[in-house]
C-alpha cells in the first residue's frame, strides 16, 4: 500500500458533468504507467462502474475499500 | 493599501472582480485597497457563443466586447505584456508579469480558465472542425452552410472539457439544421464519446440517449480517440473502431492555463488543486480559485464560475475588512441544452442534488437565447 504512487485523488461523490468514469479516464490518461489514480464514490453501482472501466481499458484496481458509507478505489495504470 | 489582484479576465475573473469591487467600493474609494484584474487580452469573450456561432444562431460581434467596458470602473486593468503573468508565487505573494513587473498581493484570485489543445491529438487540427474558438466557429459555420451529405462525426476526445453540454447540443442541433434543410436523409450523424453512454450524469445520460435515438444518431462509446487521418478523412480510437468522415467536429483535449504550469500549481493538466467548498488553493488561505481552473470534478461552465463568485467575492471582502464570516460554494451550475435550432432543456445541480432535466421545449431555447443576450448587460456587469 505504502508503494503506491497515486498521481491523483478524485472525490467523485457529487454530481459531475463528466460522472466519476469520465474524471477517472481524464486523470488516467495524464497518470504514467504504474501510477495510481485514487476515487471516492458514494454508491456500490459506481463502484462497480469503476471496476468495470479499469477491467475494459487494461488497468487494475489496487485498493478497493468501503470507508464510511462510501467506496475508496484506487486504480493502476497498467499501460 | 491592500491589493487584490485577479489572474484571468474571462468570465469568472471579469465577474468576480466586479463583484469584489462592488462589496469593497467604500475600501476602494478611501484609498485603502485595489482590485486589479491581469489578462492577455483587452477583449473580453463570452465562450458560450461559439456554439451558436457555428451554427449561425449568433454572429461573431456578438460574442465580444472590450474588458474596460465590461469591468466596474472602480478595477484598474493591466493587458499585453502588462497583464500576461509569466509566474505566480505563492510563498511571497505576488505575481510577475511579461513587462518585468512584481505585483504583490493580499489576496490572490485564480480564474486564468482552461484552453484548447488540438494539437495534443495528432491531425486534429489538420481535419477537423471546432466551434471550441471564435475562428474555428466562423470557419465551422461555412463548413456547415455548404454541407450537402455525408458523414458527420462529432468526437469528444478527453475528459473533462470547457462546457461539458456543447457536444450534445452541436450534435442535437446538427440533426435539427439538416432535418429542417430537407437533407438529414442524406446526412448520417455520428457522436463519439471516451466512457459508455454520451453524458457522465446518468439520468441526463437516459433522456439523451433517448433523444439519440429518436433522432437515428449513432452513438459509439466507450470510444477513445487515438488519432486523425486527415488525408484519409478517418479517426481511430484506442479500442480499435475506425470511423470515416466528411466532418468531423472536435471537441479538443483541454488544459489549464500554462502559467499555472510554470508557476508550479496544478497538476500535469494544469488543474489547480481547490477546496470544493472554500475554493481556497489547497494550503494556502490566501488564494482563491474559481470556474474552469479548479480540479474540482463538476462543470467547467460560465455559470459555474458566475456562482462561485458570489463565494469568493464575499470571502475576499471578509479576508480585507478582517471581519465577518465566510460563505461556502454549495457546487451550484445551470446550463441550457439545446436539443435543435429551436428547442431546449436545462440542468440545474449542486453537490447534493442531481439534476432533472425537463421535456425539452421552445420555451427554453428562448430562455437560452436571452441568457446569451443578457450576459453582456446583466451578468457580466453583475447587475444580479
Amino acid at each position: 500500500m505504502s508503494s503506491l504512487k497515486v498521481y491523483k485523488s478524485i472525490d467523485a461523490t457529487s454530481s459531475s458533468c463528466s460522472g466519476p468514469i469520465g474524471e477517472l479516464s481524464g486523470a488516467m490518461n495524464d497518470a504514467l504507467p504504474s501510477e495510481c489514480v485514487e476515487i471516492i464514490v458514494g454508491d456500490p453501482a459506481t463502484r462497480d462502474d469503476v471496476r468495470v472501466w479499469a477491467a475494459k481499458t487494461g488497468n487494475r484496481v489496487v485498493v478497493d475499500k468501503e470507508e464510511q458509507g462510501k467506496f475508496r478505489i484506487i486504480v493502476e495504470k497498467v499501460k | 493599501m491592500k491589493n487584490v489582484l485577479v489572474a484571468g479576465g474571462g468570465i469568472g475573473g471579469t465577474i468576480v472582480a466586479n463583484r469584489i469591487a462592488q462589496k469593497l467600493g467604500e475600501e476602494i474609494s478611501r484609498g485603502e485597497v485595489t482590485v486589479s484584474v491581469f489578462d492577455r487580452s483587452e477583449h473580453h469573450y463570452y465562450q458560450p457563443g461559439f456554439l451558436l456561432v457555428s451554427m449561425g444562431v449568433m454572429e461573431p460581434k456578438e460574442t465580444s466586447l472590450p474588458e474596460r467596458e465590461v469591468l466596474d470602473r472602480r478595477v484598474k486593468l493591466y493587458t499585453g505584456d502588462k497583464g500576461t503573468i509569466t509566474k505566480i508565487n505563492v510563498g511571497d505573494r505576488q505575481l510577475i508579469t511579461a513587462d518585468g513587473v512584481i505585483h504583490r498581493y493580499d489576496v490572490l484570485v485564480l480564474a486564468t480558465g482552461s484552453h484548447i489543445q488540438m494539437d495534443e491529438v495528432p491531425g486534429f487540427s489538420q481535419g477537423a472542425e471546432t466551434f471550441f474558438s471564435l475562428d474555428g466557429a466562423r470557419k465551422m459555420l461555412r463548413a456547415v452552410q455548404s454541407f450537402t451529405g455525408g458523414d458527420i462525426v462529432v468526437d469528444v476526445a478527453l475528459l473533462p472539457h470547457k462546457c461539458p453540454v456543447a457536444p450534445l447540443e452541436i450534435t442535437l442541433m446538427l440533426d435539427d439544421y439538416f432535418r429542417k434543410k430537407g437533407i438529414r436523409d442524406k446526412v448520417n450523424i455520428h457522436y463519439c464519446y471516451p466512457i459508455q453512454g454520451v453524458f457522465g450524469i446518468p439520468n441526463v445520460n437516459k433522456m439523451m440517449l433517448g433523444l439519440f435515438e429518436s433522432r437515428g444518431i449513432n452513438i459509439h462509446s466507450q470510444f477513445t480517440l487515438a488519432s486523425v487521418d486527415a488525408a484519409n478523412k478517418k479517426i481511430v480510437s484506442k479500442e480499435g473502431e475506425e470511423l470515416r468522415y466528411d466532418m468531423l467536429v472536435a471537441i479538443p483535449p483541454h488544459k489549464g492555463a500554462q502559467v499555472i504550469a510554470d508557476s508550479g500549481l496544478g497538476d500535469r493538466r494544469n488543474w489547480v488543486p481547490t477546496d470544493k467548498y472554500t475554493l481556497r488553493l489547497k494550503d494556502h488561505d490566501d488564494v482563491y480559485v474559481m470556474g474552469d481552473t479548479t480540479d474540482i470534478p463538476i462543470s467547467k461552465a460560465g455559470s459555474t464560475a458566475d456562482y462561485e463568485s458570489y463565494t469568493v467575492s464575499h470571502n475576499v471582502a471578509v479576508d480585507i475588512k478582517g471581519d465577518g464570516s465566510k460563505k461556502t460554494y454549495p457546487g451550484s451550475v445551470f446550463c441550457y441544452i439545446a436539443t435543435g435550432m429551436d428547442q431546449a432543456t436545462y440542468i440545474k445541480f449542486d453537490y447534493n442534488n442531481p439534476p432533472t432535466p425537463p421535456t425539452p421545449s421552445q420555451i427554453h431555447w428562448w430562455g437560452k437565447l436571452a441568457y446569451n443576450k443578457l450576459y453582456w448587460s446583466i451578468h457580466a456587469r453583475t447587475l444580479i
